[in-house]
Formats: structure tokens, sequence, C-alpha cells
């Protein structure tokens, strides 16, 4: 009878873990041995792996891509003032500069408008409707970017230039006005998860102590969620950032500096605009198309280390976790 | 004022921007809706050839299903190593870190690694294959995070109870812990596809043209998409033709489609299932 062969089957219950210690070598046979046993693990392993080895290429390949540019212009790939591809001249600040200006003047909006409505919807709002509003908010994130840009192009830019007397309403203005609406979703998300993690005991307490609900929000929510309300705001950056499309319909798509550098009503280049926006025309190994893979590193660069960040801040949280527990 | 009253006209006014939220929404369904005249039967079903946009829908379909085919599995299995195989320490902790990056990577920066790795180096060119690798990327995080929520939730005297009966360890976490997380896991992939069925930036040098000669005979010609053909109109095209208008309500529907079903069946399930709450 098969099933009473106890001893093969305790034996094979208990798999060693993965051990992956190329130093050792009695623990590299032990791995080996554990892979014949169960040679599923050996799958499942590179499948989870294969997020690390996507990252080197992705760095590998752009680098080597871009490193052209890089060793023509040196630095001035980052703080040359001019990007005029039929001289041949390629210097990012500008778009770099448009890049920032845009996504500062969209967390402007989005920061405070994403947090209160985390804010509330994890606090205030009755709990029979809280899931039927964040599923219509997790509706508004999956609207692609494309359509962001194109409603922006159709309905908001022509608003913006009637409103301020301006020509063309394809600005920076616009640009941050939709990476706001698109980035609150992200904001709220984050920060609402990270607001519903504070133990329930720590808001009983102040409310036991006859703190008011506003007072509770203030004095007990607010400062244990404060870093993660922070590391939200950073993954909103990195996304804000990297957008493409939408802001690239709206933004005008100038490479010059704002003048004054803080003029909202100029049109803007973002670093990603110019991307999708070259990338067609450049030929395969030319400057040009080296220099926008200049830009990509910069931007992949730029992202990886904020959300980095971000993901530093939340596991540092301490308090939540403990409160948890 | 009492303290009372004051804090309900506070809770009141922390409620605008949520409202605005909600008002936004509304006027994004509001301002596609206008165009909903140019949405006719016979525009969906015939050839972009011929004024329509058939090829287009059939092609975003397939470069969905084929994402979702490679990042579903991939994603799945990795999700299981991570809460059921992966030992605590460092190596697991840096590709919990790599997968969070993933996720942060822009779509452009995708965009431009599948088009030097898969077109160029790999000798894909423009075609669906390089699209459908592409768009992997861009799902594997999304769905790796959805499932591995998704295992957690279940409890696991399910898998104990299964190795008490003296199964290997696979064999209990795949009968078990993976069969009752499957309806999680299909929520995980439907919101994967939902995320890339819209994305522009990561198709626009990898796997689309403009106009093809109908359909794709096979995954290494390029496709129409419904999101490629909107950038280049938006973009290339000085007056915007009706049409516009079209594509841009289908695309929005399939998204939504998609979207929608993700958030329904993830109700359905945490309702059908007891020992998620």
């Amino acid at each position: 009878m098969d099933f009473l062969n106890f001893p093969t089957c305790t034996r094979r219950v208990q798999v060693p873990k993965l051990m992956l210690k190329v130093r050792n070598p009695q623990k590299m046979l032990h791995f080996f041995k554990s892979l014949k046993e169960e040679p599923i693990e050996a799958i499942l392993f590179l499948c989870a792996f294969f997020s690390i080895i996507i990252l080197f290429l992705m760095l590998f390949f752009i680098a080597k891509e871009g490193s052209q540019a890089f060793s023509t212009f040196g630095l001035d790939l980052i703080i040359g003032q001019r990007w005029e591809t039929n001289e041949n001249l390629f210097g990012a600040f500008p778009l770099i500069y448009g890049s920032i200006m845009v996504v500062a003047g969209a967390l402007a909006i989005a920061i405070p408008w994403g947090v209160v409505t985390a804010i509330f919807i994890a606090e205030v709002l009755p709990f029979s409707i809280r899931d039927f509003i964040k599923s219509l908010i997790e509706l508004l994130a999956s609207i692609p970017s494309i359509i962001y840009g194109f409603i922006g192009v159709i309905y908001l830019a022509p608003q913006v230039a009637s409103l301020f007397g301006i020509s063309f309403g394809t600005v920076a203005l616009t640009a941050s006005l939709i990476l706001a609406i698109m980035s609150v979703p992200t904001i709220i998300g984050v920060s609402g998860e990270i607001i519903s993690a504070v133990p329930k005991e720590y808001k009983e307490a102040a409310l036991a102590l006859g703190a008011t609900k506003w007072q509770t929000i203030k004095s007990v929510v607010i400062p244990i969620a404060k870093s993660g309300i922070l590391a939200s705001v950073m993954l909103g950056f990195g996304r804000a950032i990297g957008e493409t499309v939408a802001v690239l319909m709206v933004a005008g798509n100038t490479a010059v500096m704002p003048t004054p550098p803080w003029n909202f009503l100029s049109p803007v280049y973002p670093l990603t605009a110019v991307i999708a926006m070259q990338m067609g025309e450049a030929a395969v190994g030319s400057l040009e198309y080296s220099a926008l893979f200049g830009l990509g590193l910069i931007l992949f660069i730029l992202t990886f280390i904020v959300n980095t960040l971000a993901d530093v801040i939340v596991k540092r949280e301490p308090k939540i976790r403990g409160g948890k527990k | 004022m009492t303290t009372r009253t004051k804090e309900t006209v506070l809770f009141t006014a922390l409620g605008v921007p949520m409202v605005t939220c909600l008002l936004v929404f509304l006027w994004i369904v509001f301002v596609l809706s206008t165009g909903i005249g140019t949405l006719r039967w016979d525009l969906l079903t015939t050839s972009v050839l011929q004024g329509g946009i058939f090829e287009m829908i059939v092609g975003t379909v397939y470069l969905l299903l084929g994402a979702a085919g490679i990042a579903g599995p991939i994603g799945v299995l990795a999700a299981i190593y991570l809460v059921e195989y992966a030992p605590h320490g460092k190596l697991t902790r840096t590709i919990d870190q790599a997968i969070n990056n993933l996720a942060g990577v822009p779509s452009i920066v995708i965009g431009l690694f599948g088009y030097t790795f898969f077109c160029r180096q790999l000798g894909l060119g423009i075609s669906l294959a390089a699209g459908w690798l592409t768009l992997t990327l861009m799902m594997l995080p999304i769905v790796i995070r959805g499932t591995e929520e998704a295992i957690k939730m279940v409890p696991s005297a399910f898998k104990e109870a299964a190795l008490a009966l003296g199964t290997t360890k696979w064999k209990a976490i795949s009968s078990m812990t993976v069969s009752s997380a499957a309806p999680g896991i299909i929520t995980s992939v439907v919101l994967g596809m939902a995320r890339v069925a819209g994305e522009t930036a990561a198709i626009l040098f990898t796997s689309c043209v403009l106009v093809t000669r109908g359909l794709p005979k096979s995954p290494f010609e390029p496709v129409m998409a419904l999101a490629y053909n909107l950038f280049v109109q938006i973009v290339a095209l000085g007056e915007l033709p009706e049409k516009v208008f079209g594509v841009a309500l289908v695309l929005f529907f399939i998204v939504i489609f998609f979207a929608t079903a993700a958030i329904v069946l993830r109700i359905y399930y945490r309702r059908r299932q007891p020992w998620l709450r």
C-alpha cells in the first residue's frame, strides 16, 4: 500500500531551504541536493530571480547605448544648456528642469489633495461606502495616460489658454494639472494603506482619554503615519517624473528654459517627452540615438534612487509593525 | 460654536478633496461620452483600410493576452517562491527590493530597453512578440504583489493538513494553497491587464505601426494598437479627425472593463471565502 509508506513521506516533507552561499562547498552540495528532491523549487527561484536579472540587463543595455553620448559630452549631457538636434548639441539641462518643474507643480497640487483624501477615506468616511469610494479611485488610477493626454489636449489646454489669455494652452501649468490628477490615486492608495495600518489600540487610547476625533487624527494618526505618507509622496514623484504620453501632449515641447524660471505659463520639454518624440526619427547608432538613451539612463537612475528611498522609509517604520503584533 | 459642530464643519471641509476626485472621474467620463456619437458598430468591425478600427482592437487584445500569458505564470511562480519557499536572508530582501524597483521604472525606459534588448539584441524586430515581452516587464510586479497577497491570506492550516497526509511540500502548496488562492491570483492578473491595456510608451518603439495589411499572421510581425494609433493621431496630425473619439472611447471601455472585472472579482470572492474575513 502506497500511502502507508511513511519513511519516504516524512523524508520528503522536510525540504531544506534554498541556500546560496558559494563560499561554502558543503552548503553548495546541500543546495543541489535540495534541487534533486524538488526540482520545482529551482524553477520557482528562477522566476523570482528574474526581476533582478531584468533590472541588471536594463541598466547594462541602456548604459551601453548611452555610452557614446556620455563619452562625447561628458557632464555636458546633464548640465548643458542647449538641446538642438540639428546641430548635434545635446545638453539636457532644460529638459531635466522641465521635468522637475512640471512634477513639482503637480505634486504641489497632488500631495495635499491626495493625503487629505486618504485621511478622509480611512478615518471619517462611514464604513459602508468606503469600499465603493476606494473602488472608484482605483478605476481612476487605471485610466491610461493616453486618455488623460487626450482630454488634456482637447479640453484642458484651451481652458488654460483662455483663462490666462495666452495663445497656446500647452504649457507647464497644463502638464502639471494633468499630472496632478494622475498621481493623486497613487498617493491616496499608498498613504491610505499606511493610515489604515495605524493600530486601532492607539486611536482608542486617545479617544478614551477624551480626545475628539480630529484631535486623535492630528496627534495620533498623522504622526505615526508620517513617514509612510512621505514614502507615498516619493512613489508619487517617481510615477510622475516617469509619466510620458500625457505630459508630452500638453507640455508644449520646446527645449528652452522658461523665463523667468518659475514661469508656469511657458512651454517645457520634459525628459520623457523628448525620448518618445525623437526616438522614432533618430538613426540607430547616431549621436542623437545615444543621447536619448543617456536621458533614459538619467531617468532610470533617478527613479531607482527615489523608489529605493521610499522602500527604506516604509521598512524603517517600527511603530506600525510593532503595533500590529 | 461647540467643539462638536466645529468638528463637523472641519470634516465636511476635509471631504472636499475626495469629492473633487470623484468629480474629476465624472468629468472624464462626461468628456469622453461627448464622442459617443462617433461610435458606430461598423466602425468597430470594418478594417482600418476601409476607415474602421477592427485590427486595432484585435491588436490591443493580442498584446494584452500575450503579455498576460507570459507574466502570469512567471509572476505566480515567483510569488509562490517568495511566500512559501524563500528563506529569510539578504537574497530574498534583494529580490523583494528588485520587484519594487521594477514596478517603479518609467514605462518609457522599459520601452527603450525593450527596443534595444528584445527588438535589436534578440532580433525580434518591431513585432508582437517584442511587445509581449516589454509589457510583461510592466505586468510582472503587479502580478507578483497581488499573488503574494492572495497566497498570504490562505490559512496555513490548509497546507499543513495536506503535509500531514504525507504529500510533498510542492504538492501541498499547489493543491491546497494555490488553488484556494486562485481567485485572488486571477484578480491580480486581470488587474495587471488593466494596467497595460492602455500602455503607450512601452509599445511605442517595440511593437506597433500605424497601418498594417490585416492582422499579424505570426508573433514576429508588427501590430496595430488603439493606444498607439491615438498617440500618433494626436501628436502628428494637427486637426483631429472625428474617429479619434471612437478610438479613445473603445480604449477607455477596454481598460475600464478589465479594471472593473478585477474589482468585482475581488469583492465577490472575499464574500465567498470564509477565511478572508
